[in-house]
């Protein structure tokens, strides 16, 4: 029998591995597009102010120096790579010197702090209730929730979204529609700047949570009233075991393992997911620079975005990948 | 001896109704039996004999559709009576365990795969045993060795263990707080011969420790033959004959048992065994009469009509057949069969 340590580091290989592919994916897919990053940027430049034919020239021989653009793909390739292991992706086009890693760098914590909070939320809030409404199948609370996210679940969320946006910033205007956080508070680890930004969060979080939060609880009721039907929920029932232990210990336990599968392919789609949410309410998270990115022709700013999502969603279900074991003893550790 | 349990023409149906379409399975119609302190009660019959649902009513496990419909059960323990079915949930919680186990169908699954067996038997047993936490585990331990369980297995996860295994956990754990009664539905019927006789000989072994009763049912006689003190035959929801295990064996009075008793192979007996045709009646229309009657040889227009009472047909033994003094068995019994089934 193989050590738990083992099956962790074997894991960690193939998350390397799979980083790898895709960052290299990404990098191929934007660089074999037609789009000339050095020509966007002189088209950029030149449009305002009219510049020299000499001078346009030797902007251009300067670009593509800085690009590396005239040599061949393979050759970028590695210098990419080299580049990239020592933390730099090259200058951003579209706020040019800035490096590209900085700007992810400004909207990562916006998009993963409001990420994790909604899907953490979502999560368990759901599948609690969820399981509750499958346990308790007469509870007339749980039923009306039950129609309640029916009803829900199938509108998109960015629907939802711009029916909030509707709903609390003009008709009945009392939560902020808009950025991250209040303009004239000072940004820092001070309780008003926290305070603004729970504040600015609360609109774009309950268009995810409320969405999610239906697919959750029906995932989890179903789960849940196949579980019950179970041998070793009706034993502890006739044993006499305490209902609050049959329903947290026998059924929701059990009945979670596959919801934090569940969970784990939706981490992976979190990064796409929020795209819009980011775009209606102008949240300053990654799904809002990417879409700027994108129009830009931005491509290392696209490539930096694209990386480190990918990084982002293979550590998380890596993560997932090793409570697996703990979860369930019948998962065996290989 | 003291009656443990009384049961007095006790009914339990499935009732359905689904888009107004009412359904109503008969699957325990009219029992009265009573099980004495420390003997062993068999309950046999072919499936869908409502074995299962009867024993289910002892346990006080009744969800709907199944409900009571009607008739009385009593239990007396320590000279104290208790119908769990009109005591409070917190009462009938107490008489679980306690008074009342129940050994389920399929102990293959009765054990919550992810969590480790100690703490079901934590689960299961700690509240009813008012014993502190240090006691309780060495009365645990105690128990299993008893059971010649080492106790390691409670560190164990169930799928850790082999089938036979977990059957003789499962049998410890309803065992640990020593009931008096102890309901047992197919304890045997998972497992191979081998294993299978050994359980027995465990469950045995633990009833004379503890002098409690045990109702247990299976549809292998031979298991009735080698465990059971009396033995009572379900036909489609009723108790057509109940006696003493050898009595049942050597003289049934009811032609249906004679069937049953003479499908048992015997060593040397190289002889066909005769079939009984037709199947068991639907219980949701179970026919009028006697509920055998169209299947039974010594059939007369009465048992169309009229449904035969259990009655009394020898020493402790009771028959519901019109024609119970003429049934005979049909192997010749060649001394003590009983023993030699076993």
């Amino acid at each position: 029998m193989r050590t738990y340590g083992f099956f962790v580091l074997k894991r960690f290989g193939q998350l390397l591995i799979v980083v790898f592919l895709g960052v290299s994916a990404t990098f191929f897919i934007t660089h074999l597009s037609p789009l000339d990053p050095v020509e966007q940027t002189m088209g950029r430049l030149t449009r305002q102010s009219g510049f020299s034919p000499e001078a346009q020239e030797a902007m251009r021989a300067a670009l593509t120096e800085l690009y590396g653009t005239d040599k061949p793909l393979l050759e970028q390739f590695y210098s990419f790579w080299s580049r990239l292991v020592r933390g730099d992706m090259g200058p951003s086009l579209l706020a040019f010197p800035t490096p590209a890693l900085r700007l992810v760098k400004r909207a990562l914590p916006w998009t993963v702090g409001l990420l994790t909070t909604t899907v953490l939320i979502t999560w368990t809030v759901g599948n609690l209730l969820g399981g509750l409404a499958g346990y308790f199948q007469n509870s007339r609370l749980l039923k009306a929730f039950g129609v309640f996210a029916i009803g829900v679940q199938p509108i998109p969320y960015y629907i939802v979204a711009f029916i909030m946006l509707i709903l609390f910033g003009f008709l009945w205007p009392v939560l902020p529609i808009s950025g991250g956080a209040g303009m004239f508070v000072e940004p820092g680890w001070n309780i008003h700047y926290a305070l603004s930004i729970v504040h600015h969060s609360i609109l774009p979080a309950s268009s995810i949570v409320v969405v999610g939060l239906g697919t959750w609880f029906l995932g989890m009721r179903a789960l849940v009233s196949n579980v019950v039907t179970e041998d070793y929920v009706t034993y502890a029932e006739f044993g006499g075991v305490e209902s609050r232990k049959i329903v947290g210990s026998y059924v929701i336990r059990n009945a979670m393992i596959p919801q934090l599968t569940a969970l784990a392919m939706v981490l992976g789609g979190v990064f796409s997911g929020t795209i819009i949410t980011e775009e209606v309410f102008s949240y300053p998270g990654v799904g809002t620079l990417l879409i700027d990115a994108v129009n830009a022709g931005d491509y290392t700013l696209v490539l930096a975005v694209t990386s480190i999502s990918i990084a982002t969603v293979a550590t998380a279900i890596f993560v997932i990948d090793l409570l697996y074991p703990l979860l369930d003893p019948r998962v065996r550790v290989r | 001896m003291a009656d443990v349990l009384t049961v007095a023409g006790l009914k339990a149906y499935y009732q359905t109704n689904y888009f107004g379409v009412q359904r109503e399975v008969r699957a325990v119609d009219d029992i009265s039996i009573t099980v004495r302190a420390d003997e062993v009660y068999g309950i046999a019959g072919e499936s869908s004999s409502g074995k299962t649902t009867l024993i289910k009513t002892f346990a006080g496990a009744i969800h709907p559709p199944l409900r009571i419909v009607g008739g009385s059960m009593r239990y007396r323990f320590d000279g104290q009576e208790i119908d769990p079915y009109a005591v409070s949930a917190e009462e009938l919680n107490r008489l679980r365990w306690r008074h009342v186990s129940y050994i389920m169908q399929g102990s293959m699954s009765v054990l919550n795969p992810v969590r480790r067996i100690h703490r079901s038997f934590a689960d299961f047993a700690f509240s009813h045993m008012d014993l502190p936490k240090a006691r309780f585990w060495q009365a645990v331990e105690e128990h299993l060795e008893r059971l010649s369980l080492s106790p390691d297995v409670l560190r164990g996860y169930p799928h850790e263990l082999s089938g036979g295994m977990r059957q003789r956990v499962t049998i410890a754990l309803a065992t640990v707080c020593r009931p008096g009664f102890i309901i047992a539905d197919e304890p045997t019927t998972a497992l191979d011969v081998v294993v299978q006789k050994d359980v027995l000989a465990l469950l045995d072994d633990i009833r004379r420790t503890l002098k409690s009763s045990v109702v247990f049912v299976t549809h292998d006689m031979s298991v009735h033959a080698n465990m059971a003190d009396r033995i009572g035959i379900m036909y489609a929801g009723r108790i057509v004959e109940e006696g003493p295990t050898r009595a049942l064996f050597t003289a049934p009075k009811h032609p249906y048992t004679a069937h049953l008793v003479a499908s048992l192979p015997r060593i040397g007996d190289a002889t066909r065994k005769p079939a009984l045709g037709g199947r068991p009646p639907a219980l949701s229309d179970p026919p009028g009469g006697c509920r055998f009657h169209p299947r039974c040889p010594l059939a007369i227009d009465k048992c169309r009509t009229e449904v035969p009472p259990l009655e009394t047909v020898g020493a402790d033994h009771r028959s519901a057949c019109w024609r119970s003094a003429e049934v005979e068995p049909l192997t010749p019994p060649s001394g003590a069969s009983g023993e030699e089934v076993a």
